[in-house]
């Protein structure tokens, strides 16, 4: 069974979703440019990744905070920084 | 003649960064001629997120040339920021250039944050309400800063380092929408009126690696979120001897990196 969220109830998802990236953004404990919302019939998904774990926690923690009735599910990863294995040449 | 390039951008120090770039920094001397550093290299762009920079990227012993970016204007702090990192030797670039006497020629590195706008048949234009001509004028003038820069170096190879990008090519993943915020043609332009090699940006975090401009000129997005390492490395020259090739790719020849 598939469950469907009632339009009827609480702001449009489509409104919440841009708060949402808006916030990302703006809130000084974020600012995260580069995360995107993605509504799915059961959760707004936030996609993208961070310089740290640290970023992504808190980052969950602020939507769960500013949107406490919005199911939110993550796949935010933290980028690798590890040193190069090859080079490019350019002509 | 043989110049080596690592580059990245969109790092976005704070202190909870500091130290992970280190490791595979520290292993540039004698590997490349220079580290460039396409903005974004903070999170507020705040005086102590700059230290935050200059530890992590200070004291290489390779020259490390950087422009900044939208975030590194985000608290009103630049000529902190650029003075924190100027004190950690680290050159900003604003509409100007420098050379680099490398043992395989001389790099000319000109750099400019740049702008959006947008890119040809989809731009915005300088007509309308002030805010609308004014955020054109800051696209133009910042192109033009580019343009005079990478024609008044004196080098063998020519790069040219911004935030923005010059391309949509390199935009490649990023909502079409946005485009016009994430750079414009008029830096493509700018490029391309130079005998410019290689055009290194940052800023689109989804967008793609490889591009070229109108003119031919390679284009890299060396954002940290594309190229999912500490830094690229290219080589800028003599082609390499085919057995040192591990591969062929569209974009160029791709060897180990050790």
């Amino acid at each position: 069974m598939t469950a469907h969220l009632d339009s009827g109830a609480g702001p449009p998802d489509e409104y919440v979703e841009a708060e949402i990236h808006r916030l990302l953004t703006e809130d000084p404990a974020v600012a995260e440019q580069g995360i995107t919302v993605v509504r799915t019939e059961r959760a707004l998904v936030l996609h993208g990744e961070v310089e740290s774990a640290h970023r992504r926690e808190e980052i969950l923690r602020r939507v769960a905070d500013r949107f406490p009735d919005v199911p939110i599910s993550s796949d935010i990863g933290v980028i690798r920084a590890q040193a190069p294995t090859e080079i490019e040449q350019l002509p | 003649m043989v110049i080596r390039i690592a580059a990245v951008g969109d790092v976005h120090l704070d202190e909870d960064v500091v130290g992970r770039f280190r490791p595979a920094l520290e292993q540039l001397p004698g590997s490349v001629d220079a580290l460039l550093l396409a903005g974004d290299l903070t999170r507020h762009g705040t005086e102590a997120e700059a230290r935050c920079v200059a530890q992590e990227f200070g004291g290489l012993g390779v020259p490390v040339i950087a422009v900044l970016g939208n975030h590194d204007h985000q608290c009103d702090q630049v000529p902190q920021v650029v003075g924190t990192l100027e004190e950690a030797g680290i050159t900003v670039l604003e509409g100007d250039g420098v050379v680099l006497d490398c043992p395989g020629g001389r790099l000319g590195v000109a750099g400019v944050k740049g702008f959006g706008g947008g890119f040809a048949g989809r731009c915005a234009s300088d007509f309308g309400e002030p805010e609308m001509k004014a955020f054109v004028r800051t696209t133009t003038e910042s192109a033009d800063r580019l343009s005079e820069a990478l024609r008044s170096l004196d080098c063998d190879v020519l790069v040219a380092l911004t935030h923005y990008a010059p391309v949509p090519d390199t935009l490649a993943g990023e909502p079409l929408e946005i485009y016009p915020f994430l750079g414009c043609y008029q830096l493509g332009q700018a490029v391309d009126a130079a005998p410019t090699a290689l055009a290194l940006h940052g800023h689109a975090h989804h967008g793609s690696e490889r591009g070229t401009t109108p003119g031919g000129v390679r284009v890299r997005n060396v954002a940290h979120p594309v190229i999912k390492q500490a830094y690229s490395v290219f080589q800028l020259g003599d082609h390499l001897d085919q057995s040192e090739v591990s591969g062929v790719a569209a974009g160029g020849i791709q060897q180990p990196w050790s």
